[in-house]
């Protein structure tokens, strides 16, 4: 069990990634390199309210090298960019939100080329599934919030 | 004038200012040329009725302004452009009285579309409301990247799960007209008549079988159009100045006649008057594939089944514009005012298509080179933008779907009925708004689909998309597969205008989606923000 958005809970993503990409057939043999930026929202305790923190994870050849916490526009080698209010993704990280659908609902925002979400889109998923498969500790109290608050679409 | 550059840049309309800046900041020694006197090509601006109006040549609506990266990276409010979202979008006014508004707000829009059926305006709700999350995510994944094919966007779909999660969007409709999707969805003809209106304003004939496909998509912007305070034209002198400030070369009156090739590589331009200018590392053109390939270029620098493949196969829209410009005293009082106040309100006005089916009866006359019987739209910017006219007076702008060649005498035929048709359309406007008086009228000109050709040369046929709209013309296949993607068979010879994915409109899309190949190229590292 780790808590949310530590060096411990960043290493289980990676663990859980790598373990669920070794059961597919296809994976992409490319360097991926994702931004998640999590703007506070003052509903989620991760992020102060009008405050953002930025997240990079690396993806080699479908694999997980690293995932850790980064500055504000670090980089610009990036091939993805989610971005959203810090509720949305607390509530996917502890399985109440399904992604696909917040991208959909323009809750989290996807930035990049959907080209590889398309021909990938299995290892998308893979991606997206080991995410929300962590044992996730929230030390400041954690989702559900959509009951206390306005949901997210609104 | 300089003979040798890194980047040679043919067209300065908004892609090429865009790509010309992107390439300047990133270190690249630029020139934009253009053949007309001034940049923006479709972002023209001119006072053509009186001193002091300004009046919106070819692009008046601006959409997702804040989604488009190089309005961020090139700093265009910065360098003057400022936009305006008004708070009523559009309406329809219909012939019993009645009217349809479009608001900023989607409750409002609610409401009025509840005025002709409850369960449409809640239909229209959950629409809106699902369209407008993933109008995000394929803006950001779909439009500022180079194309995909619609198969595999079909399939994604499917592999994604979206039909499951979704109302509204379907395999299926890759085959289905936009006039099927609503009958599908919606019951009143007048909610029907609205949203295949604004489908046509987006540029989509609505009878196409297989563009209910990006139906959803279009009613996700529905309240989404921004006015260029200033006129459109702002926006081209703000990309101008980003060129200049740093490094870019903009020359006007500057008519490319060759493009020229050594080897296979394309090398520089040769200008009408007999300059040549050479370039070190690109040459993009922007204007239409036609004179890309078929004029700029030498019969034997083209592959032959290329060229007789953009002789043949490139596809135009089937109708374009006629445009009446008027300076008046007063702004439209619509009789249905009474039905509903924020019509006077509205910017944009559809003038009594009251069903999809007028609509398509106007589509198949146009194609028969036939003049409809004008229900043209009026928009009237000044409501939302006063300085475009002198205080107290107005700038309106009628606009007619209509054909290029008449059946009658061809596109030449233009020029002896402008003002006739003119009349015809103001007269339409003045069923509508009767305060719209010869007095109130302090002056008009016509703007014919010739017109659009005579200044513009790239929009073919008066065609203002650079290719028409559908499912074999977007995407991977637009304007040929294998020109799709930006580069083209002759080395460092470029795509960057409108022709290209994802259309034409003042998206920026072309040139951005141009500029990540070219970097990827060139190896440039970007000092924008890709994703």
């Amino acid at each position: 069990m780790a808590d949310v958005y530590t060096e411990e809970w960043f290493q289980a993503v990676r663990a859980a990634i790598n373990a669920k990409v070794a059961s597919l057939r296809d994976v992409p043999t490319a360097s991926i390199l994702i931004a998640v930026d999590i703007a506070g929202d003052a509903v989620s305790p991760y992020v102060e309210a009008g405050k953002e923190r930025h997240f990079l994870v690396q993806i080699d050849d479908g694999h997980c090298s690293w995932y850790r916490e980064g500055k504000p526009d670090e980089t610009q080698e990036l091939s993805f960019r989610f971005l959203g209010p810090a509720a949305a993704f607390d509530e996917v990280a502890a399985g109440l939100l399904d992604p696909i659908d917040a991208a959909l609902r323009g809750t989290i925002r996807v930035r990049g080329d959907m080209r590889f979400l398309m021909r990938q889109a299995d290892h998308v998923k893979a991606l997206l599934d080991a995410y929300r498969t962590i044992e996730t500790t929230w030390p400041r109290g954690g989702p559900p919030y959509l009951f206390e608050h306005e949901p997210l679409d609104a | 004038m300089r003979e040798t550059y890194d980047a040679i840049i043919v067209g300065a309309g908004h892609n090429g200012l865009t790509l010309g800046a992107y390439l300047a900041r990133s270190g690249l020694d630029t020139v934009v040329l253009e053949r007309r006197h001034e940049e923006g090509g479709g972002l023209a601006t001119e006072e053509l009725t009186l001193s002091g109006f300004l009046h919106n040549v070819h692009a008046n609506y601006h959409t997702f302004v804040d989604l488009a990266p190089p309005v961020r990276d090139l700093e265009i409010r910065r360098h003057g452009a400022e936009y305006v979202r008004p708070e009523v979008q559009m309406a329809s006014v219909f012939d019993d009285g009645t009217a349809l508004t479009i608001h900023d707000d989607l409750d409002r829009t609610v409401e009025s579309m509840a005025r002709f059926d409850e369960e449409d305006a809640e239909t229209f709700r959950r629409l809106y409301i699902e369209a407008h999350g993933y109008v995000d995510l394929l803006l950001g994944t779909l439009m500022y990247q180079p194309p995909m094919s619609v198969k595999e966007l079909t399939r994604a779909l499917a592999s994604f799960g979206v039909e499951d999660r979704s109302e509204f969007l379907s395999v299926k409709l890759r085959r289905e007209s936009i006039d099927q999707f609503l009958d599908q969805h919606f019951k009143h003809p007048k909610i029907k008549a609205h949203l295949a209106f604004h489908a046509g304003i987006c540029g989509y004939t609505t009878d196409v079988k297989g563009l209910a496909i990006g139906f959803p998509l279009l009613v996700g912007k529905i309240d989404n159009w921004h006015l260029c305070v200033g006129g459109s034209h702002r926006v081209a002198h703000a990309l101008w100045r980003d060129l200049a400030q740093h490094g870019g070369t903009l020359i006007s009156d500057a008519e490319v006649d060759h493009i020229v090739v050594d080897g296979n590589r394309a090398v520089g331009v040769r200008l009408s008057d007999g300059t040549e200018l050479t370039a070190r590392k690109l040459v993009a053109s922007t204007v239409d594939v036609e004179q890309t390939f078929l004029r700029f270029l030498n019969p034997g620098d083209v592959p032959p089944e290329l060229a007789e493949r953009v002789r043949t196969a490139v596809k135009h829209k089937d109708w374009t514009l006629f445009s009446v410009h008027l300076a008046m005293t007063a702004p439209p009082a619509y009789e249905a005012a009474s039905f509903d106040p924020d019509v006077d309100r509205a910017w944009v006005v559809n003038l009594g298509y009251g069903s999809p089916a007028d609509l398509d009866e106007d589509w198949r006359l146009v194609r028969r080179g036939l003049l409809p019987e004008p229900h043209p739209n009026a928009a009237v910017n000044t409501l939302y933008d006063p300085t475009d006219a002198p205080a107290g007076r107005f700038t309106g702008l009628l606009r007619q779907f209509a054909p290029f060649v008449l059946a009658e005498g061809g596109e030449g035929e233009w020029d002896s009925i402008a003002r006739w048709y003119g009349e015809r359309c103001i007269r339409a406007w003045r069923r509508y708004a009767p305060n719209i008086t010869d007095d109130v009228i302090l002056d008009w000109v016509p703007y014919t689909p010739l017109e659009i050709a005579r200044k513009i040369v790239n929009m073919v046929g008066g065609d203002w998309m650079m290719g028409e709209i559908s499912l074999d013309n977007m995407l991977d296949q637009r304007p040929l597969p294998e020109l799709s993607q930006y580069r083209t068979p002759i080395d460092a010879l470029y795509l960057a205008g409108s022709t290209q994915h994802p259309h034409g409109f003042i998206t920026f899309g072309p040139a951005y989606n141009a500029l990540q190949v070219i970097a990827d190229d060139l190896g440039l590292k970007p000092w924008w923000r890709r994703v």
